[in-house]
């Protein structure tokens, strides 16, 4: 009706209600109690918008709630509370202020000192269009800590597995170098420890120690440096123990990268991640990762 | 076995004396090998020290001649023990001469195939790890399981077979008898009900061997490549099926070309009719197998995947294409399937031996072009691309080990009476 009227300002909250069926005479028509029904809407709403606590509504409504659906209430699951409350760590790239600069590689090298061809942060570059329309498209790379990480699911002695915290680790000390996670990663986040060291370009390049997930490893020798085993990017696990980001996202100089809890709806990777924007890569795969690019 | 047969000579020499009656030729046999283990063991001890930077391998390409040599032997002992049950389950007698000869050889490969695997680990130490912390939803975890289980049931199947020449030879003063009294009880006997016996157990066991061959032991080693999803050209269905199929290829042409060789070094009469129904057989299998591969190929090539097509383009037209066209086609398969069907030679035995070579040949070619283009092509168009062609250093490793594997065959066949003789290929087995 308030379309056609002379109205100056249209309500359209209003015009939706009108086409919402009236909930007390459905609910009359049910089998089921009105009023509960209805009280349950109104304070679910209240849910909602962060009125009321999840909790308290559970303890308001259990016991009518048993009372009118009997088993089938008491068999469901209880409120739905995230397991652990610690955070779910995910990375924000914004391509658009990618200036493809390789900082985040060269930082990412000297944070984890990374031996001779192996770099768990890369950036990719290709050119897009036809000449003389083209652009340069950088894509950096890093291990995208996936949900259902394929490395995980194909590695045979579960040396890799999904952290609560939302990265995908590496046992070293159970691996055993079959290489089968390398094969099975679609992103090639994956690179295996062949012993190589930089000694002859840096005298005591082998004396520093890597903090391979805060693990104290000593000095990269054989049988206890991740050597003859599987090495990849941990979020820069050893700085998040310390509240400090990522080595690759601090040195960014084109601020491209975020990172952040991406299980609580306010922080800014979040927000970012629910932007029109946001896209991860080879989607298709359902890999699920946590890493999420802005186009 | 090879350490039981030294042990065995030394203490002969001091305790009753024991006929060793070995030819000149399985002399000469001997020592080659020896030697090729010896100088193979030197690398194998190198890479051990010097750990996989001995390889040419490399992150973008991290599987190579090793993990290709394995599933070639993976697929030489699926083959072996599935032609085995052609003659236990099935009872086609023809080929009941090599029918304890294909077990053992099934085992043999088996060892063969592992310790190609036990090269390949960056920390072959934790090699048990895979068992102690199994993966389940890991098919490499489950492999291993697998394998296990079916070399467990090999030996089982093996020792059954030969049961009776076992009792018969242990009366005998020879090495042979001296070891089939080890393995043999006491109160052994051979009579109607123990033929019954073993021959049901040999008939249960195989049937048993039959789905763990095709789906656990090879059709899994190709479900280890089909279900990487990061892979175009690995990941279809045919995968494991072509797995088998070219095993059941392999195997046969092993076999055909060991009875042969075998039979002419020891100046013995050739099962003619045998050899030339063994070859169609392998044909058959080996042209089965190429039409699952064009299947293979057309399906990659037509969806026009970026990756998949660059594999098809890597194995099919750059610097390696010649393995696939020379090694695995043309040697592989246009010969063997001429020689074996061409009126002028098809009954010719040399002739069937040489298809018989060339297709075991063709089928470690086909083993290189599985493993190795789809781990030259990036994940990523923009990532580097791969480079890859096995180190000498590789190369010896592997000699080491295959020769390993043939002085373990030598020295079982010295030892255990896994030749058929003629008089008792009309009633084993039925
Ligand atoms: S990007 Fe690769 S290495 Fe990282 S979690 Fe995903 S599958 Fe594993
Ligand atoms: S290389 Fe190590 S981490 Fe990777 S699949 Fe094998 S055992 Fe697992």
């Amino acid at each position: 009706m308030g379309l056609f009227s002379n109205e100056k300002k249209v309500d359209y909250d209003k015009i939706v209600d009108k086409m919402v069926p009236d909930a007390k005479k459905e609910m009359d028509e049910s089998q089921y109690d009105t009023e509960l029904g209805l009280n349950m809407a109104r304070d679910a709403r209240k849910v909602i918008s962060g009125k009321l606590k999840i909790e308290d509504f559970h303890k308001v409504y259990s016991s009518s709630l048993t009372k009118e659906f009997g088993n089938y209430y008491a068999s469901a699951d209880g409120p739905d509370i995230r397991k652990g409350d610690g955070p779910k760590w995910a990375m924000v790239i914004d391509l658009k202020k990618c200036v493809g600069c390789d900082t985040c590689t060269v930082s990412c090298k000297a944070e984890n000192r990374t031996p001779p061809g192996i770099s768990y942060n890369v950036v990719m570059e290709s050119l897009e269009g036809e000449f003389p329309n083209i652009k340069a498209v950088n894509l950096p790379r890093p291990c995208m800590q996936c949900d259902k990480p394929a490395c995980a699911q194909v590695c045979p002695t579960r040396a890799t597995y999904k952290l609560e915290n939302g990265i995908v680790a590496i046992d070293n000390d159970r691996c055993i170098g079959c290489r089968y996670c390398i094969v099975a990663c679609p992103y090639g986040a994956r690179s295996f420890d062949f012993g190589e060291s930089y000694e002859q370009e840096m005298q005591g390049a082998n004396d520093v120690t890597s903090p391979e997930y805060g693990v104290e490893r000593g000095n990269r020798e054989k049988g206890k440096t991740p050597i003859g085993t599987v090495r990849k990017c941990s979020f820069c696990f050893h700085r998040l123990q310390r509240g400090e980001e990522p080595a690759c996202v601090e040195t960014c100089i084109g601020d491209a990268r975020f990172f952040g809890d991406i299980s609580d709806p306010n922080s800014v990777v979040s927000k970012l991640a629910a932007s029109p924007r946001a896209f991860r890569l080879k989607e298709e795969l359902g890999t699920h990762p946590n890493v999420i690019y802005l186009r | 076995m090879a350490n039981l047969a030294v042990d065995l000579k030394e203490k002969s020499t001091s305790k009753t004396k024991i006929n060793v009656q070995v030819s000149k030729a399985f002399k000469i046999w001997i020592s080659a090998l020896t030697v090729a283990f010896l100088i193979g063991g030197y690398f194998i001890v190198e890479r051990f020290i010097t750990g996989l930077a001995a390889t040419n391998l490399s992150s973008i390409t991290p599987w190579g001649a090793w993990i290709a040599f394995y599933i070639f032997f993976v697929g030489l002992s699926a083959g072996s023990f599935l032609l085995s049950t052609l003659i236990y389950v099935f009872g086609m007698e023809e080929y009941e001469r090599v029918g304890k000869a294909a077990l053992f050889t099934a085992i043999v490969c088996m060892i063969v195939a592992l310790t190609f695997v036990l090269m390949d680990l960056g920390r072959p130490e934790r090699l048990l790890n895979a068992i102690i912390y199994w993966n389940v939803t890991s098919p490499l975890g489950w492999e291993v399981h697998f394998y296990l289980v079916y070399i467990a049931l090999l030996m089982v199947e093996l020792y059954i077979a030969m049961r009776e020449d076992l009792v018969r030879a242990a009366k005998k003063n020879t090495m042979q008898g001296f070891v089939a009294k080890l393995l043999t009880f006491k109160n052994s006997t051979i009579n109607a009900a123990t033929k019954k016996r073993d021959h049901m157990w040999m008939k249960v066991l195989g049937t048993v061997g039959i789905p763990i061959a095709i789906f656990g032991v090879h059709g899994g080693t190709g479900t280890i490549f089909a279900l990487v999803k990061a892979r175009p050209a690995w990941n279809t269905a045919l995968f494991p099926i072509i797995f088998v199929v070219s095993a059941m290829v392999s195997g046969t042409a092993l076999l055909l070309a060991m009875y042969v060789i075998k039979k002419k070094v020891q100046k013995q009469e050739i099962d003619k009719n045998m050899v030339v129904s063994l070859a169609k057989l392998m044909v058959g299998f080996l042209i089965i197998d190429l039409g699952l591969q064009f299947y293979e190929y057309l399906t990659g090539w037509y969806g026009l995947e970026a990756e998949h097509l660059d594999t098809l383009g890597t194995m099919m037209a750059s610097e390696k294409a010649w393995s696939f066209w020379i090694v695995q086609m043309f040697l592989g398969a246009v010969v063997p399937i001429t020689l074996v069907f061409w009126k002028k030679t098809s009954e010719n035995i040399n002739a069937l031996l040489t298809a018989a070579v060339l297709i075991v040949i063709g089928i470690i070619g086909v083993r290189f072009n599985i493993v190795v283009p789809p781990l030259v092509v990036p994940v990523f168009h923009e990532l580097p691309w791969g480079n890859y062609a096995p180190t000498i250093k590789e190369w010896m490793v592997s000699v080491g080990v295959v020769a390993m594997g043939l002085l373990i065959y030598s020295f079982g066949e010295l030892l255990l009476p896994i030749e058929e003789t003629s008089d008792e290929v009309s009633h084993n087995g039925k």
